[in-house]
């Protein structure tokens, strides 16, 4: 304050000024939004995409994928730059990839900004319900009818990675509208140590916690168990939802949009008494805040009996680099046995892996570009090249076929676990009740609340989200 | 009869002129203090030198039971994958790097660009409601990033500014703006005007004297201010996280906080990277140490 | 914002070197030209970056606009305050923030003062071991926050390792309710801490030496000199740093994200946190843009007290 001491007041004209400026400000912001509004009013509901794929364009071309940053992201890019190129030489495939952790919100604020650097989203399966009501993805529904052979897949896997509303567990509707196709399919294995229970692995989900309870005590410094904790994603929330199933419980009744009553009925009581009571006392000290690549490390460090994790996310076990178990892959696998689900009530496995969705918002060419990409990635025989270059097909020709089954020691798995799949909602409100299954899981794994506490919680926080379209203000709390 | 900024505002705590009297007291105590001292050292740096000596350890030491302090294999490999992708070619990390120096580059020089006559103006003119002002200024920078990152994202989905360089760069600018302006007022107020108008009884015009006599004056202080501008944008993270998406535009934050999270986790890797991505701010944190005091109150406390 | 409105339109530019300077009045108004040509290019990039989106947020909070579901936005009144005053999922972030604030800022005080008093009483090697103890607050938080949770890991952590080879058992520092705010509180103190010191330090070393060697003169114990001249000529840059970092970890979001995300179930997330779920997860635009506001009032209290101090300490 060199040169005048000023009073501290700001003087009445410069006030004036302040607050003119503002309301000016203001009544811009109005505008502005209301102008999106009317923008938003008229996308309300999913474009559609032609039934016949456009004349493609003769100009060099870059295709772009959103997915998170894993082997499978990379593998595809590889994979589609190398066999796709065959057919468009002028197309390049690029996979832009995120951290898992900023998947969903890196998708839905591009989808947003009306605006996308991707053509093809790979939406997790429950993303659909939020990005069709958004009108943020193309429904492909025609297209598929006269470019793919629905019948050669089981009909759930072309219905929870395209339709919307949700399918029935198991079915498809035919008269629901598509919105994806799938791209890689992926359940849990569970993974178990051969050198440890023998190589018969536990049938029954009983039987599974007895088998890791026994290894654990015989061999000090292994933990029974390691499976997903962790609040972040959908982590804890994919865990309890498998117990639940095998243990007879329903996430909800998708026809009269009930959770309360129904997710915390008996069943699904004694699926989180098992989970907090009789699986997480045989999991490692700490291991509350674990997700895929803690389990991974468990498991090639030797400090775990039996682990569950996602199918696609295996591969990194048989890298002798990264274990513990053994210098080559024979000798990993001599040691790691790879098994589908125990079964207990019933025999339901969670339903993973990710479908192929086109932006609403990318260009026409890139949008008759991304349809032809998923027609040619829907060909018999491509399916099967992308099985032997890592992926996880989703027809039952390439499922079965020995270039899938060979491919990989949980390969089998895939295929004997696609009859037994079950999803969770994909309604839009999917971001927000994922989030209240994983931290209140998550808290009761950590001993933060008591099990039913919890599983209450869950039931009725996620009622109030799906009951709150009539509320007035405070939406998202 | 020029006075260098650079002694002019020299009296931070790192020159050790003015030792306090020692007392006669105790040496016991005073041993005491330094133990003290030491410890209390230890304790600080232990976590800087475990990132990196986890940066030059194989993965199986990285993960061994009890931790392994000294005997194991040096490797340089963590630092190579921070630059090479496994296939060869620049991989990701190395282009965020990149892209890091670009987006904190452009927006420190805009921020400087602007601030710095701002600061001038601020200090030699009588402006109405100056201390206001001024006042509302730094004001601005207290907001909550995630706070402002809402509205802030939907003003760039109308112009399309989500997920470029350009958006972090404005966002990054606004967001230095205020300190350049705190930081570099303290640095014009050493300069006295008399300089300046002594220059205007030459005949030259007050925006002359200001970049003949003052400026060049100004010049270390605008040097301090940048780098500190520099480090606040090269570490930013909130903003860097909810407004890119694509490699292109990814700066080094995010990037490296997306080490975690894939199937499985490199810790050699996130400390090699955390230790390349560091070593600039602490060089540049070295050079600007005189000023540190002013620069991380953002040039509100200078002493 | 109030920066005179006539901007420069007469440019004393550099045309005519020699000219003399015009006497007088017109010198004034060029000067004020100056001034509003060198300061309204800055305030335009404030508004437009800060105080537009703010207005844009005040707006929003008084709708049940959402960022994705478009729409046109619906008013809604206060029903997005009330509802978040009223919501117990907000006061439990607040009271998660609150211990965090007060427990990461009160240790950070006193260990930052401890540190910068012992290194003030040193002759040798001071600059080295300030320099020293300066290195975690120059970090970014993503590396501090990804490497400690890499030092807490219950199962390979260094520290557990430690504590076991000292015959102590492991500690699930980042998944039991109460260790995990702990250990937020402990890693922002490893950061911030340097912060108050660097503070103290420079205060410290103003105190005039004749005071002490008067006091020595009365024979006046350690303790006596420390309360009545240390303290209170530290003190008020004490208060201001005090402040600073409370402003600082009252936004925290960046260290939560990413050590704990939150967790073990919500007992991490503070208030910041909580904004970004709202506003990303189910892009509740309106709410969160209401929640973002009274995040800010109480910013800007806290910033009112801070330039109060700083204000007193710039007149002293």
């Amino acid at each position: 304050m060199r040169h005048t001491r000023r009073t501290r007041r700001m003087p009445a004209p410069g006030r004036k000024v302040q607050l003119a400026t503002a309301a000016m400000l203001l009544v811009a912001t109005t505008v502005a939004a209301c102008g999106d509004g009317q923008d938003d009013g008229a996308t309300a509901s999913a474009p559609k995409a032609p039934a016949t794929i456009p004349e493609l364009t003769k100009d060099p071309l870059t295709l772009s994928f959103i997915w998170f940053d894993w082997p499978p992201a990379h593998a595809l890019e590889d994979f589609a730059n190398a066999e796709y190129k065959k057919e468009r030489p002028n197309a390049t495939i690029k996979v832009n990839t995120v951290p898992n952790a900023n998947w969903h919100d890196a998708m839905f604020t591009q989808f947003a900004a009306r605006k996308t650097d991707f053509d093809i989203a790979i939406l997790d399966s429950q993303h659909i319900g939020e990005a069709v009501t958004n009108g943020n993805i193309l429904d492909i529904t025609d297209f598929v009818k006269n470019n793919i052979e629905v019948e050669a897949y089981n009909p759930y896997l072309l219905a929870a990675y395209g339709q919307f509303p949700q399918a029935e567990t198991g079915k498809r509707d035919e008269n629901a509208s598509l919105y994806g196709l799938p791209l890689l399919g992926d359940t849990w294995t569970m993974i178990y140590r051969k050198d440890l229970i023998g190589d018969k692995p536990p049938q029954t989900w009983d039987q599974m916690i007895s088998v890791a309870e026994r290894c654990q005590a015989d061999n000090p410094g292994v933990s029974g168990l390691a499976f997903h904790q962790a609040n972040g994603s959908d982590a804890a929330a994919v865990t309890y939802n498998t117990v639940n199933g095998v243990y007879g419980g329903n996430l909800w009744d998708a026809k009269t949009r009930k959770i309360e009553g129904v997710l915390n009925d008996a069943a699904g009581q004694e699926a989180m008494d098992v989970l907090v009571n009789k699986m997480k006392p045989l999991t490692a000290k700490g291991s509350g805040n674990w997700f895929i690549d803690e389990v991974n490390a468990a498991v090639a460090q030797g400090k775990a009996c039996i682990a569950f994790n996602w199918i696609a996310a295996s591969g990194g076990l048989l890298d002798p680099k990264q274990s513990m178990l053994g210098t080559t892959r024979e000798q990993i696998l001599d040691k790691l046995g790879f098994a589908t689900l125990p079964s207990q009530k019933t025999n339901l496995v969670p339903l993973g892996g990710m479908g192929m969705h086109v932006s609403a918002y990318s260009a026409k060419d890139n949008q008759a570009e991304a349809l032809n990409f998923m027609k040619w990635f829907e060909r018999a025989d491509i399916q099967k090249k992308w099985a032997a270059a890592g992926g996880v097909p989703s027809r039952t020709d390439a499922l079965e076929s020995p270039e899938f089954l060979n491919a990989g020691p949980f390969n089998q798995v895939y295929t004997d676990s696609v009859p037994r799949m079950r999803d969770m909602w994909n309604v839009p409100e999917y971001a927000r009740l994922v989030d209240i299954e994983n931290t209140n899981v998550n808290a009761a794994l950590n001993g933060a609340k008591k099990p039913k506490e919890a599983l209450d919680d869950i039931a009725k926080e996620q009622q109030s989200v799906l009951d709150s379209s009539s509320r007035k203000g405070g939406g998202g709390l | 009869m020029a006075v260098s900024v650079d002694e002019a505002v020299s009296a931070g705590p790192v020159r050790d002129h003015t030792p306090p009297a020692r007392r006669r007291g105790g040496r016991g105590r005073s041993v005491l203090e330094v133990a003290l001292l030491a410890v209390l050292a230890v304790v600080m740096l232990f976590p800087v030198l475990w990132m990196i000596q986890t940066s030059i350890k194989e993965n199986r030491d990285v993960y061994a039971i009890p931790a392994k302090f000294f005997d194991f294999q040096v490797t340089m490999d963590h630092f190579k994958d921070v630059f090479v992708a496994s296939g060869g070619g620049r991989s990701a990390l190395s282009v965020s790097f990149l892209n890091s120096v670009v987006v904190a580059g452009a927006s420190t020089v805009l921020a400087t660009v602007l601030g710095v006559p701002a600061a001038w103006a601020y200090s030699r003119f009588a402006v109405k409601a100056k201390k206001d002002q001024l006042f509302f200024i730094l004001s601005t920078r207290f907001m909550p990033p995630v706070v402002v990152v809402i509205p802030i994202f939907l003003m760039y989905r109308q112009v399309g500014l989500i997920d470029t360089k350009l958006g972090l760069i404005l966002i990054y600018a606004a967001y230095n703006l205020p300190f350049t302006i705190w930081m570099m007022k303290g640095f014009v107020d050493e300069v006295p005007a008399e300089y300046e108008d002594a220059a205007m009884l030459d005949g030259y015009t007050r925006l002359q004297a200001f970049r003949r006599f003052t400026l060049p004056l100004l010049v270390p202080g605008i040097a301090a201010t940048a780098v500190f501008a520099l480090i606040f944008s090269w570490n930013e993270f909130v903003f860097a996280i909810f407004l890119t998406s694509s490699d292109d535009v990814r700066t080094a934050p995010p990037a490296i906080a997306g080490l975690i999270g894939g199937t499985t986790v490199d810790w050699g890797l996130v400390a090699a990277a955390s230790v390349v991505f560091a070593l600039p701010v602490l060089v540049f944190a070295y050079l600007v140490r005189k000023h540190l005091v002013a620069g991380v109150t953002l040039g509100a406390v200078r002493r | 914002m109030s920066a005179p409105l006539p901007l420069a339109t007469d440019h004393p530019g550099q045309v005519a070197p020699a000219a003399p300077p015009a006497p007088g009045r017109s010198r004034r108004l060029s000067d004020r030209g100056l001034a509003a040509a060198f300061i309204s290019p800055a305030l335009l990039l404030l508004l437009a970056m800060s105080v537009f989106p703010l207005l844009w947020a005040l707006y929003l909070s008084f709708t049940d606009y959402s960022a994705t579901r478009g729409g046109p936005a619906h008013f809604v009144g206060f029903g997005n305050y009330t509802a978040i005053l009223a919501s117990a999922q907000v006061h439990q972030r607040a009271l998660t923030t609150l211990i965090y604030v007060v427990g990461a800022v009160g240790l950070q005080t006193v260990l930052g003062f401890t540190i910068a008093y012992l290194i003030s009483r040193r002759t040798h090697g001071r600059g080295l071991l300030t320099t020293l103890f300066l290195v975690p607050m120059m970090l970014s938080p993503v590396v501090v926050g990804l490497f400690w949770r890499f030092m807490l890991d219950a199962q390979f952590g260094v520290i557990n390792s430690m504590l076991g080879s000292l015959g102590l058992g492991q500690v699930e520092w980042l998944t039991r309710q109460r260790t995990a705010l702990i250990s937020l509180i402990v890693v922002d103190t490893w950061q911030w801490t340097p912060f108050i010191m660097l503070i103290a330090l420079a205060g410290l070393t103003a105190v005039p030496k004749y005071l002490y060697e008067a006091a020595s003169i009365d024979r006046a114990s350690e303790w006596f000199r420390f309360r009545t001249i240390t303290l209170p000529l530290v003190w008020p840059l004490l208060l201001i740093a005090v402040l600073f970092r409370a402003i600082e970890a009252f936004r925290l979001f960046d260290l939560v994200y990413i050590l704990t995300n939150g967790g073990p179930g919500v007992s991490t997330e503070t208030l910041s946190f909580h904004v970004y779920k709202v506003a990303f997860l189910g892009f509740n635009t309106g709410t969160a843009s209401a929640y973002g506001i009274l995040m800010v009032l109480v910013v800007i209290v806290l910033t009112q007290l801070y330039l109060r101090y700083l204000n007193k300490l710039k007149e002293d």
